[in-house]
């Protein structure tokens, strides 16, 4: 009897619980739907007329995968505004950024990837991560959104003339030379353009008991960008010679240009101008540093004015000028960047091209950008987009002639060159120590291109 | 008299303990010897694995990075950490074997650096021994001693030596401890005997406790060969293999290989490590066995 009466109970209990669980959620439906069409009637603006209908799409599920810190929360107002007009709900799986090479490579390969998904793109990626776009990538060629990309940008996004990914990130000055202005003033230095005005600033900074230019060597990830960064000035030198690398008809070793930009950095090194242990000395101290005076400068992006001043307080002024090994007079483009694409095998096509046309509106491209608190700019063509510069990018970028914007930073320009910055870091270390020389630093990284090549079946190395 | 039928164990007891070692451990090695003569790499989900013969090991031994100097180094590691830990490690064991005070106490603090993760370690003596702003340096000027100031991890006359008191900071209290256990089974009497026969301190050092420390010793230095051979935790803490390449050893080479994608000679390099310590091994085994017989 007891048993009778308690399977009576929960029976009534799971009556009433599915009752009040079809209720709920009949009402939410109900308010979600009444939200949805009096906001999709609110926001009917220019962009949601251009697309699809908003009805089409009501019910469908647009999937994302995206490394930590490629999307954050600045996407979330995009996302919400773009669930609100076509009615549809957005699964974003945000994972962590070690993890996720390894993830989506077995989401691609097992045909289960999600509707969106986005790399770490250069203008080689596309070949290198994805392999075959053609399998693996829907086909955006045509789409009006080509067109916010600059042309650096766009080469990391297309493959054999098709377009198939979307860049939208910042163009903030990227490990330039971060100095401090009220110091130089103070001792009458004019800010140096070539290696030899480089080499007479820091022999006054340094008699003046200063470190000229903080190098964090322990990094072990740092000290080399003042060779890469300047990628510009090997291409004026020798023009062609980004393809001759990326066709394999050219090499590291040997070239001229890099050979002196190496003995400079030796040069600098040797008298003491990166400090007394730079080999030993990592990164984390360099806003202090900046702050008490004890450096005047270091490469870092734009951004880090803002930190020395937060962190220490300083009321100095800091600007920005371009590396000046080898008579660098060229700005460090890099058009490598988090990249979204749309999955070939998605179950919701047109919903995913909606989704890149909605993205890539000036509202929110806008809503992006404000969002972001870190980014201070787009790099997008579109001329509607209220930037954010600060004053001090400003006063840098007007220095750069735009010609001079045009070629890539030497890491992401040439082929499998940036897979071995850590062993061109630690042989940059060991020619400055004396124990290699510096044809030999060059000839490591084309050994080391030339295995990366080997291991990615590269055919201009077979 | 049928001694089998004594034995408190049958022998299918060992089954699933030698099924687990085969799947787990031997088979993943062999695996290993296998694929380093292969092309595997992080692209061979797309382009196949292929047979390339000794191609790996050749590249190994001629190749542009001086991994043959890594592995010199790795021996030379091996050959220093256990000299300068056995041997400390020995008197300590001594000294804390006698009746002092606070024994305890001190045994505890011998024996603590070595419950320590090393990259817990490598934080801490990376900001010691920071010459700039390092409490080693800074002690050294405090006490009038700025002359003896290095540059302690990126100088390369210096840091080798660095690494090695760290090692040595670390790894004493453990050697430390078996020796004490051997200490602690020798009998007094002997040490009584020897000294109403008017031995001294060397003398009974070298006629008892070392003939009767043997077994730990033994101990002590299998265990510390195998350490030093595969070492990379130490070194990856406080250098990471630098400044430059000065202080890159086998382990660390192979990790580098392992990160770029070039996993068929990652795992060649591992398979050299694999055949020195079986060669020294194979050696330590035969000295022991021989001095058991």
């Amino acid at each position: 009897m007891k048993n009778k009466v308690l399977a009576l109970l929960l029976c009534l209990g799971m009556t009433v619980s599915l009752t009040a669980c079809g209720g709920d959620a009949g009402s939410d439906e109900s308010t979600a739907g009444g939200q949805d069409s009096s906001e999709a009637a609110g926001e009917a603006g220019e962009e949601a007329t251009e697309s699809a209908g908003s009805d089409d799409f009501a019910g469908e599920e647009l999937s994302i995968i995206v490394s930590a810190d490629w999307m954050n929360d600045y996407y979330d107002e995009t996302i919400s505004r773009f669930e609100d007009t076509y009615s549809v709900t957005v699964d974003l799986q945000t994972i962590p950024a070690d993890q996720y090479s390894d993830i989506l490579q077995s989401k691609l390969e097992t045909g289960t990837c999600t509707d969106v998904f986005w790399i770490q793109s250069n203008p080689f990626a596309i070949a290198s991560v994805i392999g075959n776009p053609e399998e693996y990538c829907l086909d955006f060629t045509g789409e009006a959104w080509e067109g916010i990309m600059p042309e650096a940008r766009l080469s990391s996004c297309k493959y054999e003339d098709k377009l198939y990914g979307l860049q939208i990130w910042h163009n903030s000055p990227e490990y330039v030379m971060v100095y401090n202005k009220s110091l130089f003033e103070e001792l009458n230095l004019t800010v140096p353009k070539t290696y030899a005005e480089l080499k007479s600033v820091c022999e006054k900074i340094y008699a003046e008991g200063i470190t000229p230019w903080f190098m964090p060597g322990a990094d072990g990830w740092q000290h080399q960008l003042a060779f890469f960064q300047i990628g510009g000035v090997y291409e004026e030198t020798d023009p062609g010679l980004y393809e001759a690398l990326n066709n394999n008809t050219a090499v590291f070793a040997g070239n001229e240009k890099m050979l002196e930009v190496l003995g400079q950095f030796k040069e600098l090194s040797d008298a003491g101008y990166f400090g007394e242990d730079w080999i030993g000395t990592d990164s984390s101290n360099m806003a202090n540093e900046f702050g008490d005076r004890t450096c005047a400068m270091a490469m870092a992006n734009s951004s880090y004015v803002k930190q020395i001043k937060d962190e220490t307080g300083s009321e100095d002024e800091f600007g920005m000028f371009l590396i000046p090994l080898g008579d660098n007079d060229t700005f460090p483009t890099n058009p490598a960047g988090p990249t979204m694409f749309g999955y070939a095998g998605t179950e919701h096509p047109e919903l995913v091209r909606e989704w890149f046309r909605f993205v890539t509106t000036t509202e929110s491209l806008q809503e992006i950008l404000d969002n972001s608190g870190k980014y201070t700019n787009l790099d997008v063509t579109d001329e509607n987009l209220e930037q954010h510069w600060l004053p001090e990018e400003e006063e840098f970028m007007n220095t750069v002639d735009k010609s001079k914007m045009l070629t890539p930073v030497l890491q992401t320009g040439t082929k499998y060159t940036n897979d071995y910055w850590m062993d061109f870091g630690a042989d940059l270390i060991a020619y400055c120590q004396g124990t290699m020389d510096a044809d030999t630093v060059l000839a490591n990284m084309d050994a080391n291109r030339a295995a990366g090549a080997a291991t990615a079946g590269d055919e201009a190395w077979q | 008299m049928n001694v089998n039928k004594k034995k408190i164990y049958p022998q299918w007891f060992i089954v699933l303990p030698l099924v687990i070692y085969v799947l787990f451990f031997l088979l993943p090695s062999i695996l290993g010897v296998g694929y380093s003569f292969t092309d595997w790499s992080s692209k061979s989900a797309k382009t196949g694995i292929h047979f390339v013969g000794l191609k790996n090991y050749i590249d190994i031994f001629t190749s542009n990075k001086n991994y043959v100097q890594g592995i010199l180094h790795t021996l030379m590691f091996t050959v220093v950490s256990n000299i300068i830990k056995l041997i400390p490690a020995l008197f300590l064991a001594i000294l804390l074997n006698e009746s002092i005070k606070c024994r305890g106490l001190y045994r505890t603090l011998f024996y603590l650096p070595s419950i320590l993760p090393f990259v817990i370690i490598g934080l801490i003596f990376k900001s010691i021994l920071n010459y700039n702003n390092g409490l080693l340096n800074a002690a050294l000027e405090f006490l009038h001693l700025g002359f003896l100031k290095q540059k302690w991890l990126s100088d390369l006359g210096v840091v080798w030596k660095s690494i090695f008191a760290v090692d040595a900071w670390r790894g004493v209290g453990y050697v430390m401890t078996i020796f004490i256990a051997g200490l602690s089974a020798i009998p007094s009497s002997y040490y009584e005997a020897a000294s109403i026969d008017g031995a001294n301190f060397w003398q009974k050092l070298r006629m008892i406790t070392l003939p009767m420390l043997k077994g730990s010793i033994m101990i002590n230095l299998v265990f510390g060969i195998t350490y030093g051979l595969k070492v990379f935790d130490i070194i990856y803490v406080l250098t990471n293999g630098g400044p430059g390449h000065a202080t890159e050893v086998l382990t660390t080479y192979s990790f580098q290989l392992y990160s770029t994608g070039q996993y068929g000679m990652s795992t060649a390099m591992n398979t050299v490590l694999l055949i020195i310590t079986a060669i020294i091994g194979v050696g330590v085994v035969k000295m022991m066995s021989r001095q058991e017989g």
